[in-house]
């Protein structure tokens, strides 16, 4: 019986192991998800919030978007999905995905820089359902 | 449909044929609602929701065919026929055998179809759903969804998905009518290998879709839909491990219980998730609120049905042996278990993660790939390292004599390699230990299969090739094992070239030249030659299609021309990116077209209207993953594959054919 309880702290390390790996690469990794409404809440209260990279969804306002160029820019201006009042102008220096188009819903990685831009590293759009069309369009 | 539930309630006594015949009814009534699916696809029968939202009368006919699985309705249907065909194809195989497990498994499998027959009728997802009027077209399929791995990824997990369903119900036949030795083990063993196979194969047809369609060079996003796929992946993989210890040393048996039933809800779950957007957001849970409740309410009933039925076998489920010593084989593979878990949980975390912290402190909270990387890539190392452990490690009890004897050379030709490439110039450190680890797995599989033939060969005094040939006929499932890490070998030794992989971004016009070095040392100079807009060029659907021509040289040596292109299609407002791939053994050149200046003026021909923004990445050793892949599928086959010799087989019975393993083949080379 000795046997099976060495082997017993043998499997309590594992767990322990890979839960700490877990809990670390959470409070690493972790970003707030937020609105743009709650993030300019966030950035008003503390002004060091502009420094922590956050992910947000909102809407590309129609229009807005300009391609600069020869500099492989991207701006165009990003609204909260409720309140149509609060935005806030983007720049993204990547490829955009096929999916984005100027009134797309976007979720956007990044950090809103101290001057009111948000600089986003990453942009993915947000496609309702995956890839599910909605045939009540067709009605029209 | 009726019969279904007749024949789910009637699983005992004389009741079993019904049961039975039953399952070939719902097999043939799904093939036939099936059809009907695809016939109103080439009817183009808009009337209904499901064809109006996913195909139009231009689509190819080969899509219209495959919309049956485009979307979340087709496929639940699609899953439920071919989860019938499995069913009916376990039943007829067994239709003279093994009559202790097949009432209880027709039982299971029964209440499995009910189940996807009420969710396709009261979920609101029948198929069959007709709008209030009828379109004069449909709205198409999303164009990214039209290629060839898009169209046979969906199905080569379900499959493995579904597959999956028999093993579990023979695991709740013997559970029910208590014959817990390792016998249903042995009756499905593959099946499990066969479900194991589709899901591998199937995770990898959609990475090679990921990463030829999605335009971003790469094939793992850890999306929650990747994920779903590879949980039970992880899942099954322990499994069919920790069954080998059950077969050999009778213990185990609760572990494995619980792996097949979590196993299976993750299969469940996987459905569940492929098709309802839950995780990105709990806002979208709202509107899918009806069939969620019914996947949630089944799997636990499921699982609280199974947890009782396992605590009241609990007395039959005792360990015929325990673990002897730390450093053993069994050792070995209940910590590959426990790590594959642990990977496995790691995925499942991360990916409700959003939904616990939203639903814990309010505030919405994401984790990304950067987590999933940081937690698995350890974890992956170690499984890894265990590959190469496992199959030479001594059962019960190793020796100093059996460690040494077996690992000094692999271990030392691991370091060398990490030597050998550190002063070849790699210094990324996760990379060079995971090179490392691949070297000393593949010496440890080809001293085995080194020691194997070469044993064989004297004591048959067969030719080398004939001996290798004939150890692997004749213990498929230990050789064909092998293969598999193999492949697995292959597929990590690919994953850690990313850490070499280039990625430039340039704005170029027509005459540009862009000069890349690769990790190999040698230099490509790409010249973008122009960009040729062109409208709809008889293709059907297409509204006009931008193409930009680069021409590759490697090391002055004119090596062709790439193209990567835009595409816009009617029936889409969104833009198709194809991206210009020319692999080699080393690495792929990877071309992405990311923007035009001016697509009007391009069209005229004007060349200062040309300019594109090319993003051009170099990234080392892709090829491999889907060599390994092919390698993998190919060792799963050949420990499938049923033996040729049935009279020895029914001689020695299967349990002998693992312990037939390296104590015994490195005694005879002794």
């Amino acid at each position: 019986m000795k046997k099976d309880s060495r082997f017993m702290v043998g499997l309590v390390s594992v767990a322990a192991v890979v839960s700490y790996l877990i809990w670390t690469g959470v409070s690493e990794t972790m970003v707030y998800y937020l609105t743009p409404v709650e993030l300019m809440e966030k950035v008003e209260s503390d002004r060091t919030f502009h420094e922590e990279g956050v992910k947000v969804s909102g809407q590309v306002l129609p229009g807005t978007y300009q391609r600069v160029d020869g500099e492989l820019l991207h701006t165009f201006v990003v609204r909260d999905l409720v309140d149509e009042s609060v935005t806030f102008p983007v720049e993204f220096r990547d490829a955009l995905p096929d999916t984005f188009t100027d009134d797309t819903e976007v979720v956007l990685e990044g950090r809103l820089r101290g001057d009111g831009v948000f600089e986003a590293e990453t942009l993915l759009t947000k496609c309702g359902s995956r890839y599910e069309a909605a045939p009540e369009d067709l009605a029209g | 449909m009726l019969l279904g539930y007749v024949g789910g309630r009637t699983q005992r006594g004389d009741y079993v044929l019904s049961a039975e015949r039953s399952i070939y009814a719902v097999f043939f009534l799904l093939v036939l609602a099936s059809l009907g699916i695809v016939s109103a696809f080439l009817g183009d029968k808009f009337e209904y929701w499901y064809i109006a939202s996913y195909s139009n009368r231009e689509m190819e006919f080969f899509y219209k065919v495959t919309g049956l699985w485009a979307g979340q309705r087709g496929s639940l249907l699609f899953w439920a026929v071919i989860l019938a065909f499995f069913s009916a194809l376990c039943v007829f195989l067994n239709r003279k055998k093994n009559r202790e497990f097949m009432p209880y498994v027709a039982g299971v499998l029964q209440t499995i179809l009910t189940f996807f027959l009420v969710v396709l009728l009261f979920a609101d997802v029948n198929p069959f759903e007709q709008l209030a009027f009828t379109p004069a077209n449909g709205q198409g399929l999303n164009p990214q969804l039209q290629n060839y791995w898009m169209t046979i990824h969906p199905p080569t997990l379900y499959l493995g998905f579904t597959a999956f369903t028999i093993p579990f119900a023979f695991a709740v036949a013997a559970l029910l009518n208590g014959r817990l030795d390792a016998r249903w083990i042995q009756l499905t063993r593959r099946w499990i290998l066969l479900s194991w196979l589709f899901l591998a194969v199937g995770i990898i047809f959609g990475m090679r879709w990921a990463y030829e369609e999605l335009g971003w060079g790469g094939y793992w996003f850890w999306d929650p839909v990747e994920n779903a796929s590879l949980l039970p992946w992880l899942t099954a993989t322990a499994f069919l491990h920790s069954i080998q210890i059950q077969e050999n040393r009778g213990m185990l048996k609760v572990w494995n219980m619980s792996l097949v039933l979590l196993t299976f809800l993750l299969t469940i779950f996987a459905t569940f998730l492929t098709r309802s957007g839950l995780i990105e957001s709990v806002h979208s849970f709202a509107q899918e609120l009806k069939i969620a409740y019914i996947f949630l309410s089944f799997m636990g009933v499921v699982l609280l049905a199974c947890i009782l039925l396992i605590i009241y076998r609990l007395p039959k489920l005792q360990s015929e042996n325990s673990i002897q010593s730390f450093l053993s084989r069994e050792s070995a593979f209940l910590f590959n278990n426990l790590i594959l878990l642990g990977a496995a949980f790691a995925v499942f975390w991360g990916t409700i993660f959003p939904l616990v912290a939203e639903g814990v402190t309010g505030e919405q909270v994401s984790v990304g790939p950067p987590f999933f990387e940081k937690v698995n890539f350890p974890i992956g190392l170690v499984l890894l390292a265990l590959a190469g452990i496992g199959p030479v490690i001594a059962w019960r009890r190793a020796t100093k004599r059996n460690l040494q004897k077996n690992f000094q050379i692999p271990i030392m030709v691991g370091c060398f390699v990490a030597i050998a490439l550190w002063i070849g110039g790699a210094r990324h450190g996760l990379a060079l230990v995971t090179w490392s680890v691949c070297a000393f797995v593949l010496t440890v599989i080809a001293t085995e299969f080194w020691k194997g033939t070469r044993a064989r060969a004297r004591i048959e005094g067969e030719g080398f090739a004939v001996a290798l040939f004939h150890l692997v006929t004749r213990n498929r499932r230990r050789w064909g094992g092998y293969i598999v890490h193999v492949g697995i070998v292959m597929i990590y030794f690919a994953f850690a070239g990313a850490a070499y992989n280039v990625d430039e971004r340039q704005h170029v016009l027509p005459g540009d030249q862009i000069n890349i070095t690769s990790p190999f040392g040698h230099i490509y100079t790409l010249t973008y030659e122009g960009l040729s807009v062109s409208l709809n060029r008889g293709q059907r659907n297409l509204l006009w299609q931008a193409i930009a021509t680069v021409s590759v040289e490697q090391d002055g040596v004119a090596k062709g021309i790439l193209t990567t292109e835009k595409r816009q299609y009617v029936t889409s407002d969104q833009l198709m990116t194809e991206v210009g791939i020319r692999s080699t053994v080393r690495e792929d050149l990877y071309l992405i077209l990311s923007a035009m200046d001016d697509v009007d003026g391009a069209l005229s021909a004007n060349s200062s209207a040309q300019g594109i923004d090319l993003q051009v990445l170099v990234k080392p050793f892709v090829l491999w993953i889907w060599a390994g892949g092919l390698i993998l599928a190919l060792g799963t086959v050949i420990a499938l594959w049923p033996s040729v010799d049935r009279r020895r087989r029914s001689k020695r019975p299967e349990l002998e054919a693992v312990t037939t393993g390296v104590p015994e083949i490195a005694g005879a080379a002794r």
